[in-house]
């Protein structure tokens, strides 16, 4: 990798490699390319073949899907590097320079730039984008759910809103943490100079980019009537909306595949002289972890969704029983990537509270050691838990009890996170503000994910609970009500050094009360319903559930509001937020070392390490 | 030219720049096994399961077990040649062109298996379809194979061009010749043991 310094931003004149193409490209020629890619592809597919065939017409659409995302990336410029290493003339220096675009404004969100900061940027927005348009989705659905009989929305429309919210959260969720503060904070936090790929590290960003108008379509081509799972059959005979979201998982995990691998090996080979395994920051350790988990879990998922695109279009039989195939393959490759995917959302979250506890506490991280001990248990058990979301599909009954015990397994790590954050605190005398304040609801809400899912994975239990609102509830309390609140404590704790500007503090104390009691509004209401029997996934329900249902809706609401005060509090203060100072809270890790703007290199010497990160109330060691 | 500006560049040292290559490649390849995994464990589980005898439903013709270890023959001489090359340096340009030659004929010979597959059959309606659990197995393996034919003759035409010219620095081409190695060693294992499970059918 090579690597750039830089003099003093003010005198800074813009590298301008003339003769490069590199300097022409941009989001806009992406958009017209990849456009060009995509028509050209669908006109050119199209003609001649009967498109009363849906598997032409799915063949047309998903291969123009695929075309659009190949098109973006040439008409951006991310393959200018490996057609260079092709031909063995590598970029200059200059070029580098360039498509690091430093200095050159707001402009440089719109290109191919490989500065580590400003893919966290874009994450950070495509994130908030993302979470937008899903929590669009989440409103209307509770909205139908208001009152029994509602027709907010027809049954079919229900059933897409309900697909595609889950599957747009869950993109969103996995790289919520990951993607903003695992880009833009994470090198400066080991001290290194950028991503140990700069190159890929934009690549990663830009193919999830295109994956973003790809899921959209989904609505212009009739919707997905299957829920996030997609389950086969009933996925292979869904109509051309379903081929959106096929192209959107393999893109994605493409994306993931390539972020996973750039950011494990940043932290292995790029960690500042002295930072020692054990004076690694625990989000660095738990992100790492959380990536590393995503590499192997991935690519099951895009297997399954490359075999369902294959049924779809040149009619193989992975999942038609009539010709061989079988529905519980499906939900076996499904399941081996879903449930380590919980953990991908959960662990980073989870860590970025980790880092906050101590900082706020005035005390170091109670057990360091135990901490990834969680993180590596939960890890490792998670890819032995899958078959406990089919005890009731009849897959291998047998199997049952094996299962069982595993998924009750991953309690006891899970337990030691809960132990380190709660030692962590205990006898501290907290700092209250919006980071802290998510610790505490962290806490909270995952007692509750946490408690609630041993029931589902006991097999007698979940005989009666599969299916219902309860395990809606259930992981709603662990992805949102954990992992997405670790996510929006770490946005606040780490705003000053991404924006250079304090976080509205009113804004961010009344969104978390209304975003917090909205929360637990909303599911606490659903455990009861789902426990009285009340089936997730369809749009009416009987009057017995009517007044519990408007309690959720109303909390939902709240959740709604709280996320608007905030999305307005982090709009506010970015534009003319309170100036921060270098070290608003007094951290000791090394990304509070550096000034705002973060220089090109981050660092103007390379740091070396000599203690841990959270020596607080104790003499260095 | 870099020097007209304020900006610098600094060069990492070869060597870290090739142990932090290898080790992504070395990440990729665990994904990619990942995927591996995915395909030998659907084409097992449905062997296994055999819904309605529809594995290799009777009278659907199959490859010969021979066919698939060939498929797989130029992905193992690339590997071999490969690590000829890396240990002979002055007969690598030679082995470099082996390489490439070796993943484009087994590229193309992979290509003409799946433009010529024989388990391929037709609805009332004339419209065609795999028949058989076995086929569309078959097709999931080949497209895999293919993938690595084409990205690993990419990566083979890329050094051998590579290899001509003189201002590249030795020191990281020679990590990125051992890069390379780990690569190309995956996707002959990859290869094998798709030929491996393709002999059961």
């Amino acid at each position: 990798m090579t690597t750039l310094s830089h003099a003093p931003a003010s005198s800074r004149p813009i590298p301008n490699p003339k003769k490069s193409l590199i300097t022409k490209l941009n989001m806009g020629t992406g958009i017209v390319v990849g456009v060009i890619f995509c028509w050209g592809t669908y006109f050119a597919m199209k003609a001649g073949r009967d498109m009363t065939d849906s598997h032409n017409v799915n063949k047309v659409l998903l291969m123009s899907m695929f075309a659009w995302s190949i098109g973006f990336l040439i008409g951006i410029g991310a393959f200018i590097g490996p057609f260079r290493w092709l031909i063995g003339k590598d970029l200059t220096d200059e070029e580098q320079l360039y498509l690091a675009v430093d200095g050159q404004g707001w402009k440089r969100y719109f290109k191919y730039c490989t500065d580590h900061k400003v893919v966290g940027i874009q994450y950070l927005v495509g994130v908030m984008a993302l979470l937008g348009v899903g929590g669009t989705m989440a409103m209307m659905i509770r909205t139908n759910l208001a009152t029994p009989g509602s027709h907010f929305v027809t049954p079919v429309v229900y059933n897409s809103l309900v697909g595609l919210h889950g599957i747009t959260m869950i993109v969103a969720m996995i790289i919520v943490a990951t993607g903003p503060f695992g880009n833009y904070i994470m090198p400066i936090m080991i001290g290194a100079a950028d991503m140990a790929f700069p190159r890929l590290n934009a690549l990663s960003w830009w193919v999830l980019f295109t994956a973003v108008p790809v899921l959209c379509s989904a609505w212009f081509l009739g919707g997905i009537p299957t829920g996030w799972t997609a389950y086969a059959p009933l996925s292979d005979q869904a109509g051309p909306g379903m081929n959106a979201f096929v192209a959107t998982i393999i893109i994605f995990a493409v994306s993931t595949a390539v972020a996973g691998m750039n950011i494990t090996t940043t932290v292995v080979a790029m960690r500042a002289k002295g930072m020692k395994w054990n004076r690694v920051p625990i989000f660095v350790i738990g992100a790492t972890i959380s990536v590393a988990l995503a590499i192997p879990a991935f690519p099951t998922f895009m297997v399954a969704m490359i075999q369902t695109g294959l049924d779809r279009t040149i009619a193989t039989g992975f999942y038609d029983a009539n010709v061989g195939g079988s529905g519980w393959l499906y939900a076996n490759l499904f399941w081996i990537m879903g449930h380590p995917e919980v953990y991908v959302i959960l662990i980073p979250g989870v860590a970025a509270l980790m880092e906050i506890a101590p900082v706020f506490v005035r005390k170091p991280l109670f057990s360091y050691n135990a901490a990834i001990a969680g993180f590596a248990g939960i890890a490792g058990l998670s890819v032995l838990v899958w078959a406990h979301h089919m005890y009731m599909a009849g897959w291998m009954p047998s199997l049952n009890g094996p299962f069982m015990v595993t998924t009750e397994f991953i309690s006891v790590p899970t337990g030691l996170l809960f132990l380190v954050l709660i030692g962590t605190l205990w006898r501290g005398r907290p700092w209250m503000k919006l980071p802290m304040l998510c610790v505490y609801a962290f806490i909270w809400n995952f007692l509750i994910g946490g408690i609630t899912g041993i029931y589902l994975s006991d097999v007698p239990a979940d005989n009666y609970l599969h299916g219902s609102m309860y395990v809606t509830a259930h992981f709603h309390y662990t992805l949102m009500g954990a992992a997405l609140t670790g996510a929006i404590g770490g946005l606040a704790y780490w705003f000053p050094k991404m924006t250079g500007r304090m976080l509205n503090e009113r804004g961010g104390y009344i969104s978390f009360w209304f975003i917090q009691i909205g929360f637990n509004v909303l599911f606490l209401g659903m455990f009861i319903v789902g426990a009285e029997g009340q089936p997730r996934r369809v749009a009416d329900y009987a009057h017995l559930y009517s007044h519990a249902n408007l309690i959720s809706t109303m909390g939902a609401y709240s959740v709604g509001i709280g996320m608007i005060i905030l999305l307005w509090a982090i709009v506010h203060s970015w534009r003319s937020g309170k100036i921060a100072p270098m070290n608003p809270w007094g951290a000791k890790t090394l990304e509070w070392t550096v000034p705002y703007p973060v220089p090109l290199v981050n660092f103007d010497q390379p740091p070396v390490v000599t203690s841990d990160p959270y020596g607080y109330g104790r003499s260095a060691k | 030219m870099a020097h007209d500006t304020e900006f610098h560049v600094h060069h990492d040292s070869p060597e870290a720049i090739g142990r932090r290559e290898r080790l992504g490649v070395r990440l990729l390849i665990v994904a990619d096994g990942a995927f591996l995994f995915g395909m030998i464990f659907s084409y097992f589980y449905l062997r296994n399961l055999n819904v309605n005898g529809g594995w290799l439903p009777k009278g659907v013709h199959s490859f010969s077990t021979a066919s698939g270890w060939v498929a797989a023959l130029g992905l193992i001489v690339a590997a071999l040649a490969h690590r000829l090359g890396e240990y002979n340096k002055a007969a690598r340009n030679l082995t470099a062109i082996v390489v490439l030659v070796a993943l484009l004929i087994g590229g193309f010979y992979q290509w003409h298996q799946m433009a010529h597959m024989p388990f391929i059959a037709h609805d009332d309606a004339g419209r065609p379809f795999y028949n058989g659990a076995y086929a569309s197995n078959w097709v999931l393996v080949a497209g895999a194979n293919m993938f690595h034919y084409i990205v690993g003759a990419f990566v083979a035409l890329g050094l051998l061009l590579r290899g001509y010219r003189v201002k590249l620095d030795p020191t990281l081409e020679e990590w990125r010749q051992r890069t390379a190695g780990s690569w190309f060693t995956w996707i002959a294992i990859s290869g094998i043991v798709c030929a491996l499970a393709t002999s059961f059918k």
